[in-house]
């Protein structure tokens, strides 16, 4: 058997199979079809998306997971899907109610609230509800200047936001209270609305009218309206020849309307049909009617007939999670054949790479079809995109050298950057729309997808920089030939980094003279586009004029993820936004640790020479009197003259 | 002489060390030129770090009282170090540098950079921009600065035009005399606050007025010296009292602040049998022609805040060119008139009133040509280098230093 040839094969089939599968349908059998209820299309922030997105991203700003731990009778827990846990506060909210999807960690919120560290760090709605007043009381007591907040103040005005949220979302199918007769309450306001306007009409012209017949139309009239302030979705979509991004009706909205139109809207019954469906446990009329309402949606909206169900479909898939996976894998792998069985199994991580990479561009592509917009939107697809980027360049430079490091190092910045991507979806819908000023696709397209892989460039040579530092210090296996290669490689990467920093900040400066007729206005993310690029110019004058060698120059290299890191983040974290964005806190301390890792492992490549493992490979004698090499990146001892 | 000072000299300005040198300090310069622009603002920061020769971060808040916060870590600053990347710049392209096809990309790259820096200086000398406030159906022929004030004195006496003597007011001190035998009377600057808190005071309170003549005795306004802001969404409330002579005579005192705006009546005095206004009012740029805006709209996605298009529906009127154009102005499509662009900035009123950002530069075609230079340039060096055929160096670049020569990064494929 030619091993050689097969596992790189077999793992590239069998990594496509594990990220492409859930792409496929899945088998509903028999019980509730919760993929077709999450499919279901509604308008929230101005974007329509099926629930299933709701039900994830709702979760996600709640409890920080796209599940809950429900405990079980007699111990234990199991775990329940978003859409799951949408369908049963929709329909049971006395259910949802005691499930806990309340998490907040901050000591001193909860010891206010009551808690102790035995009470765990997720909470139910119903253990919540008897501290609202309390919780809204010390929300009224925070200082009206967001600026000012520390991280209680900050803490407790996301868990005030976070029981609205819950509270909006729980109205934003039909009215409370009556979950079971929905349908019978919808029939009664309806018969009451001709006579209702009659009295109303009457008491208005001071004649006699019949009291009661009012008061019962006032009643449903009022609770109408009190719902609409509270839904949170849109679930009916606008009627007629209206486009689909018009404005779609809340449930109060559209009850309120039918006092015009006397009838109720068809999707509001069809909601309250799978609310009592729901509770009655009818698997068949529940499904039916999902189905149903998609089906009028495609039928009114033929041109957006897959999109919405798509991105249930994307959802499910969970690209990017899943790619992140293999890029442990391949990473794994990358090391493992560094110290034996190399050339099995560097074939094998560059083929499962290479899978890994067609799904993360697959889910970068799904995510272009569902916005229709360019890769790059928010902070979000910037990580997504600038570990794609990495990836790619990373493949080409394994194809070329076939040593592992390309492979390793795609895998690295390619799991580091989807991890960083995940966190950032905690702040809420990744899809969110484009505010005004940002919206142009030209220049998105253009201006930010260049400079984005200008990121992906260095932090591509920053991490080939970090291997050949950790193969040269703890590994006896850096050689002569390798570090040349090594140095040639991360030159021609920053070189490309330098060309695409450099063309993308200017096609920066001509949007903004474009839009602003200003070219320049040190701003700070055109400053940390800037420092990117001089950076990039201050590591090839270096080379160029002799001042580093190759590990000085690898140090630079690793000093450039440094600069990298600000530029993409650092530059948001300044003023207000460091304060107003609770993961903003978070991600200034990863920020911060990054950068200390970076400088530690600059430290370490600055290590005498004869202290590396790899010193005999090197040809560097051990310590011996006057042949005692000068510490410090860039004196490199020996004949490691720069590369060339 | 040659041998012993100017040749090493010139080398110093040629070599490549100092080409790191002082990319590491403009790197320095614009990373704390970022930080600073929390307590300084975008505008204060740009003048501190960009437009000066030293400057001095400080961690402390500037309200700081600490004695440290008066110093700080010393940095280059924009008008030391862009001239001398342009000098060694220059100095080694013309000195080191020989004319080769191989050399092309850099030599286009390095003309590209000296045209950047070059624009740099133009803009920061010619250009300008100005703010339009109009409300819907309004028409303005003039825009105003946020920063900068002026005093004027307007002469309305005659039919059909304004007469305006105006001054920049925010160098002045308190105690300066203007004798401007431009002006029609001279003015006594008593005080002069760059910001300032403009009170009322209450019935019952004893305060003196901070003039004698004008709003302040009318409206008992008083005036107290308040520290200089420098927050995005708050402006420096200039404010001076002002001593007119007329000729010898005294009129008494105005005091005159940028608060005391178009909401307020005029504050006027009368001077060689002239009525003349007298204000301090954020600088204005008078244009030839005007702007009317028809209509403001915000449009947001339904049912968010979130705003999707913000647009000014304007008329230009310009008589003597005998112009009338109908213009739309939205996000990234601003007008450009006369020299000038105005773009959509901001709004107010209920969305009744709409804030044009008015720009002049003059120099504003430079940066796509060095842009594009640049660019050319390295992708025609990298270019070169990528596909240039291996070959064996035979001297590392630093004795020559004669330019760089990129080795082949696919030399081991």
């Amino acid at each position: 058997m030619n091993w050689k040839k097969i596992l790189p094969l077999l793992a590239f089939v069998l990594g496509l199979a594990y990220v492409a599968i859930p792409w496929g349908p899945r088998n509903p059998g028999s019980g509730f079809n919760y993929e077709s209820f999450g499919k279901l299309p509604v308008q929230v922030g101005g974007r329509i998306k099926p629930l299933d997105t709701v039900a994830r991203n709702n979760l996600m700003l709640l409890s920080e997971r796209q599940s809950v731990e429900v405990p079980r009778e007699g111990g234990g827990t199991v775990e329940v899907p978003a859409i799951i846990w949408l369908a049963e506060l929709a329909a049971r909210p006395d259910v949802a109610d005691t499930w806990p999807v309340f998490r907040f960690l901050h000591p001193d919120v909860r010891s206010t609230l009551g808690f102790t560290e035995d009470d765990g760090k997720v909470f139910s709605y119903k253990e919540l509800e008897p501290r609202f007043e309390q919780i809204d009381r010390l929300f009224q007591q925070l200082p009206e200047n967001q600026e000012r907040w520390d991280s209680y103040d900050e803490a407790l005005a996301r868990l005030h936001e976070r029981i609205t949220r819950y509270h909006k979302l729980l109205h934003s199918f039909h009215p409370l209270g009556n979950t079971t007769r929905l349908l019978e309450e919808y029939r009664a306001y309806r018969s009451i609305i001709g006579p209702g306007l009659a009295e109303l009409q009457k008491q208005q012209n001071g004649q006699p009218y019949n009291e009661q017949i009012l008061q019962t139309f006032m009643g449903f009239a009022d609770r109408y309206l009190k719902l609409s302030k509270q839904a949170m979705l849109r679930i009916i979509p606008p009627s007629g020849d209206q486009p689909i991004d018009g404005d779609w009706e809340n449930v109060g909205d559209s009850l309120l309307r039918s006092i015009q139109t006397r009838t109720i809207d068809p999707v509001v019954r069809e909601y309250a049909q799978l609310t009592e469906s729901y509770h009655s446990e009818d698997e068949e009329e529940f499904n039916a009617v999902a189905g149903q309402i998609r089906s009028d949606f495609r039928a009114q909206y033929p041109g957006e007939k897959f999109r919405v169900a798509f991105e249930q479909r994307f959802n499910q898939a969970a690209p990017f999670y899943r790619s992140s996976v293999v890029y442990v894998l391949v990473l794994l792998l990358v090391l493992v054949s560094w110290l034996r069985w190399g050339e099995t199994l560097r074939p094998t991580a560059a083929a499962l790479l290479v899978a890994a990479f067609l799904v993360h561009t697959l889910g970068l592509f799904a995510r272009m079809y569902i916005q229709d917009r360019p890769p790059v939107t928010n902070l979000y697809s910037s990580a997504v995109f600038t570990g794609w980027g990495a990836v790619l360049l990373g493949i080409i430079f394994e194809r070329f050298f076939r040593n592992g490091f390309g492979a390793a190092t795609a895998a690295l910045v390619g799991f580091a950057t989807l991890i960083v991507a995940h966190h950032l979806s905690l702040s809420g819908d990744t899809l969110e729309l484009m505010r005004a000023v940002l919206d142009s696709n030209f220049w998105l397209a253009t201006h930010v997808t260049i400079i984005t892989i200008g990121y992906s460039a260095v932090f591509l040579a920053g991490g080939l920089a970090l291997f050949y530092v950790i193969r040269g210090v703890f590994t006896n296996g850096l050689d002569k030939k390798m570090e040349k290669t090594l140095g040639n490689m991360v030159y021609g990467i920053t070189c490309f980094a330098l060309l695409f920093s450099f063309v993308g900040t200017m096609l920066g400066g001509v949007w903004a003279d474009q839009s602003w007729g200003r070219f320049w206005g040190w701003d700070p993310k055109e400053n940390g586009a800037l420092l990117l690029v001089l950076w990039g110019a201050v590591m090839l004058h270096a080379r160029w004029g002799g001042l580093v060698r190759t590990r000085g120059f690898m140090n630079m290299a690793i000093f450039g993820n440094v600069i990298t890191s600000w530029s993409w983040f650092g530059t948001n974290m300044l003023g207000i936004g460091l304060h107003s964005y609770g993961f903003m806190d978070a991600a200034f301390f990863w920020l911060s640790a990054f950068v200390i890792s970076q400088v530690g492992f600059m430290l370490i490549g600055g290590l005498p020479r004869h202290l590396w493992r790899s010193a005999p490979l090197l040809g560097v004698r051990k310590r011996a009197g006057k042949d005692a090499p000068p510490s410090g990146p860039g004196a490199a001892t020996g004949e490691i003259g720069s590369a060339g | 002489m040659w041998q012993k000072f100017l040749r090493p000299l010139l080398l110093v300005f040629t070599s490549l060390r100092l080409t790191v040198i002082l990319l590491v300090l403009s790197m320095a310069l614009v990373f704390f030129g970022t930080l600073d622009q929390v307590n300084f603002g975008i505008h204060e920061t740009q003048k501190r770090y960009f437009q000066s020769f030293l400057v001095f971060w400080n961690p402390l808040p500037p309200e700081s009282t600490n004695p440290l916060a008066r110093t700080g870590l010393p940095l280059p600053g924009g008008y030391l170090l862009g001239p001398l990347l342009l000098l060694n710049l220059l100095a080694a392209q013309f000195y080191r540098f020989r004319w080769s096809w191989q050399k092309s990309g850099i030599l286009l790259i390095h003309s590209g950079l000296v045209l950047l820096i070059v624009s740099g200086f133009v803009t920061g000398f010619l250009g300008y921009e100005r703010q339009m406030w109009i409300d819907e159906g309004g028409t303005k022929n003039w825009a105003e600065s946020y920063m900068e004030n002026e005093i004027v004195l307007i002469d309305k006496s005659e039919e059909n035009r304004d007469r305006v003597y105006a001054f920049d007011s925010d160098h002045l001190k308190g105690g300066e005399i203007i004798d401007d035998p431009k002006l029609p009377v001279t003015l006594e600057i008593e005080e002069y606050y760059p910001n300032a808190s403009v009170r009322q005071a209450g019935p019952n309170m004893r305060v003196e007025p901070a003039a004698t003549n004008g709003a302040a005795p009318r409206m008992g306004l008083t005036a107290t010296p308040a520290p200089e802001t420098f927050a995005q969404d708050e402006f420096n409330a200039d404010t001076a009292i002002v001593r007119v002579y007329d000729g010898d005579r005294d009129l008494g005192t105005w005091m005159v602040s940028n608060l005391l705006d178009d909401r307020f009546p005029p504050q006027t005095f009368m001077a060689n049998g002239r009525v003349y206004e007298i204000a301090l009012r954020f600088k204005r740029e008078y244009y030839p022609f005007s702007i009317t805006l028809r209509d403001f709209a915000h449009d947001r996605y339904p049912g968010t805040d979130i705003p999707k298009n913000f647009s000014s529906d304007v008329v230009v009127t310009d008589p003597q060119a005998g112009v009338e154009r109908e213009s739309l102005i939205y996000m990234n499509n601003p007008l450009r008139y006369g020299g000038h662009t105005f773009y959509q900035a901001s709004f107010a009123n209920q969305d009744t009133s709409s804030m044009l950002q008015v720009v002049k530069n003059p120099g504003w075609t430079l940066p796509y040509i060095a842009v594009t230079l640049v660019g050319l340039g390295l992708v025609v060096q990298f270019g070169l280098g990528f596909f240039r055929p291996r070959r064996r160096k035979t001297a590392t670049a630093t004795a020559a230093g004669n330019g760089p020569q990129p080795p082949s990064p696919d030399a081991q494929a």
